[in-house]
């Protein structure tokens, strides 16, 4: 019998391999290991803590950067003077916060000859980053690269991130779109969309009780490097030292219908409330990126491979259907299957917006954001990108599956997708 | 067009003898390779058409033959078991030797063309194995780490052989090489880079990895090697720019390439098979008096690269086609193909290129 088994899984594999064949497709390539894959060695996030009370709210964005990027020293043993590029994303810091992301570099150890840069795509900032350093590596321009995300929202948020639109952009329809409020903008494309309040709520709710759970068990634990800063007691007004080890957003105890209850933000007749939005949070994110052959020759450690990222446009007022745009096209051209994918990380930037994306693109429900996402533990803008790359990682690892894809909405109208394989 | 028919069994290699005109090696397996016995015919090229002189029975699928350079009634198979039989024609139903090492599927046999005492096979098991036919055990083991579908000792050198496989990867061993922590390995060129931009010409467009199913070195020019594989375009590389990516690009195929040959008389030409039941006739373009005007002035396909085209194709076969070669002697042309339509074709391919 056990041998009519192993010759039944055997006409199987000989099967499926004429079917790549076929298919071109892609599943069986993207698994292969091949000497000039991009392959990350490290992959780790700072806690993600509630903005303007939370862990870090009195934390520099850079200060956080610098906490990432020593982390990531630390933990994959990488040499940084091996290290030739970092590229930063982040949103709200002034002038991209490209001083003080490069001081911060310096500060935690790298030497002089690391360059660094920052870049600003709204909410893919950090993908974008990791994404651009991938590309580096590939054409040969560096060996060794770090994408990052650092992101402070307690101390960058407001009005000043964004300057006056001249009379030039304002006379210009579509250009003028590009100011509304997210959460207006949302709250449109909710009603248009037709995603009604009670599937966001629950959709939020499940948000949350993955979170709880993930972090109960100890899921997050592996990509997460605990930040020690100084922070003021709001009660007392005493500056302290604290140790921060845990996403501090995510909350016990909701529920679709306590959702249902929250006053709308937007709109007096509106579905969008705090709830079931993403929060505004503070965090720093660094990915290790470089070719699987200069990972074997120094001996680091594998996690998984970059395969392929699409960044899509789509009208300013639909800025949440961006992933249902951008996940096509990247899994175009990987030649993979919707099927193929095992975990989907989907940034939570509004519920409708990921509902409508996941109901678009018809994924199954079980198979997204497992460990919850940006509306139960946060959504610092810049550090998305780079903080889906760990959470995805690990997941992946520890349910023994390969294949991943991470995408978000961009604010001003765009989408962002990324292909991702887990080794282990 | 001679025609014969390997009932129940679905072809996967065919090649022709390297000592006679008439007779043909066929590695077949029945149930499309999937589950199943293998069968190795060895037919023969009569005024009456194609009769079989004999055939081989084996337990596992079959996938690839090759001839033994230095006797004419021995041949080679390479068995879905993991197996490696040699043959002799002159004896009945059993191999006389069998080499099992390989853990998985043997994809591919070759024959050092040169030194003519050893030959090699590559595996599913992400191995390349060498051996003496004398030998019970292999005298060397080269590992890919990806499942490769071939791998062929240089017609040009003893100790040099090359392989391709799922990672899309072309790699040169180089036996004289120092044993070491490179297993030989001397060089390792990606099938799916595109070729480098000229000054003036629009940069070439990026291309996924993709599974490599088969590559073969040219006959004349000894330094040339043409791939093939999943994403349907045959490239040729020349070894000494391994960074420059390939010299000729040919699309054309609709679906994925399964072998390509050189012709063992022009210097410029290959023949394919491919899973769209089509054989096609190429040159690479690197003859002198192919006419560039002509393929200028035709809507082409934006993958053409290196003044290449196809010169005509046979679309005969009525299921996937998995085996061409070249006739060696007589008149520049003949050869033969087979495929899952359980047909073996022996044709001319002058006849196929239309006024070329």
């Amino acid at each position: 019998m056990a041998n009519q088994t192993g010759k039944s899984s055997q006409a199987q594999e000989r099967l499926s391999q004429v079917s790549s064949h076929l298919s071109g497709s892609g599943k069986q390539a993207l698994l292969e290991k091949r000497p000039d894959d991009i392959v990350v060695t490290c992959a780790l996030r700072t806690p993600i803590t509630k903005g303007g009370k939370g862990g870090f709210k009195d934390t520099q964005s850079s200060d956080l950067l610098y906490g990432a990027l020593k982390a990531l020293i630390a933990r994959s043993g990488i040499d940084p003077n091996l290290v030739e590029d970092i590229a930063v994303g982040s949103v709200l810091a002034p002038g991209g916060g490209a001083t003080e992301f490069r001081a911060a570099a310096l500060a935690a150890g790298f030497p002089v000859t690391t360059s660094c840069k920052s870049l600003n795509r709204q909410c893919s900032s950090s993908l974008q980053a990791c994404v651009d350093i991938a590309n580096a590596i590939k054409s040969g321009m560096i060996e060794i690269g770090i994408g990052a995300g650092a992101e402070s929202m307690s101390t960058q948020y407001g009005p000043q991130a964004v300057s006056e639109f001249s009379e030039l952009l304002e006379s210009h329809q579509e250009a003028a779109n590009c100011k509304v409020p997210m959460g207006v903008l949302s709250e449109q494309m909710a009603k248009a969309k037709k995603i009604p309040r009670s599937e966001q709520d629950k959709f939020a709710a499940a948000s949350f009780h993955k979170a709880v759970k993930a972090q109960k068990e100890g899921l997050f634990d592996e990509e997460i490097a605990p930040q020690t800063v100084k922070w003021t007691d709001p009660k007392t007004d005493e500056e302290k030292e604290i140790t921060v080890s845990k996403d501090d957003g995510v909350r016990e105890g909701i529920t679709a219908e306590s959702l249902g209850k929250i006053r709308p933000a937007f709109a007096k007749d509106g579905t969008i409330h705090a709830g079931n939005a993403s929060q505004i949070s503070d965090g720093a994110a660094a990915v290790l990126l470089m070719k699987r052959s200069t990972a074997e020759r120094l001996g680091q450690k594998i996690l998984g491979k970059f395969v392929q990222a699409s960044v899509v446009g789509v009208p300013p007022l639909l800025m949440g259907v961006g992933p249902a745009a951008a996940i096509p096209v990247v899994l175009q051209k990987t030649g993979l299957q919707t099927g193929d994918v095992d975990i989907w990380e989907i940034n939570e930037a509004f519920a409708s917006q990921c509902l409508f994306c996941i109901q678009e693109l018809g994924i199954p429900m079980e198979k997204i954001n497992p460990k919850g996402g940006a509306i139960a533990f946060g959504h610092p803008l810049g550090v998305t990108g780079a903080r889906q790359v760990s959470t995805l990682l690990t997941e992946l690892k520890r349910t023994k599956q390969r294949i991943g894809v991470t995408s978000m909405c961009v604010g001003t109208g765009m989408g962002m997708a990324s292909v991702w394989v887990a080794e282990y | 067009m001679l025609e014969f028919r390997t009932q129940g069994f679905n072809g996967y290699s065919v090649k022709y003898s390297p000592f006679f005109d008439s007779r043909l090696a066929v590695a077949a397996s029945a149930n499309y390779g999937l589950v199943g016995n293998g069968r190795l015919y060895i037919l023969n090229l009569t005024p009456n058409g194609i009769v079989a002189e004999k055939w081989f029975d084996t337990q596992d699928s079959l996938y690839d033959t090759a001839w033994s350079e230095t006797n004419e009634n021995q041949l080679l198979a390479a068995s879905g078991d993991g197996s490696i039989k040699l043959f002799d024609i002159t004896l009945s139903d059993f191999p006389i030797a069998t080499w099992q090492e390989h853990a998985r599927e043997v994809f591919s046999v070759h024959w050092n063309l040169i030194s003519k005492d050893t030959f090699l096979s590559s595996s599913w098991d992400g191995t390349i194995k060498i051996w003496n036919p004398n030998s019970n055990a292999s005298l060397t083991t080269l590992p890919t780490h990806s499942c490769t579908y071939s791998a062929e000792f240089s017609p040009h050198s003893p100790s040099v052989l090359s392989s391709v496989s799922s990672d899309s990867q072309l790699r040169i061993f180089d036996l004289r090489t120092p044993a070491s922590a490179s297993n030989h390995l001397t060089l390792n060129v990606p099938i799916h880079q595109p070729p480098k931009p000229r000054m003036g010409a629009a940069a070439s467009v990026g291309i996924p990895p993709s599974e490599a199913l088969t590559h073969d070195w040219n006959k004349y020019r000894d330094t040339i090697i043409a791939t093939a594989g999943v994403d349907r375009l045959i490239r040729t590389f020349d070894i000494r720019a391994p960074g420059a990516g390939p010299i000729a690009v040919l699309p054309g195929h609709d679906y994925a390439v399964r072998r390509v040959t050189w012709s063992p008389h022009l210097s410029d030409m290959l023949l394919s098979a491919s899973y769209d039941m089509t054989c096609r006739v190429w040159t690479d373009g690197s003859a002198m008096g192919v006419d560039q005007q002509n393929t200028m002035h035709q809507p082409q396909d934006p993958m053409f690269y290196g003044g290449g085209k196809e010169m005509g194709r046979m679309g005969r076969h009525t299921e996937f086609v998995t085996g061409v070669d070249w006739c060696l002697f007589g008149a520049e042309g003949w050869c033969a193909s087979t495929g899952w339509d359980e047909r073996v074709l022996v044709w001319d391919c002058r006849a196929v290129m239309q006024g070329q």
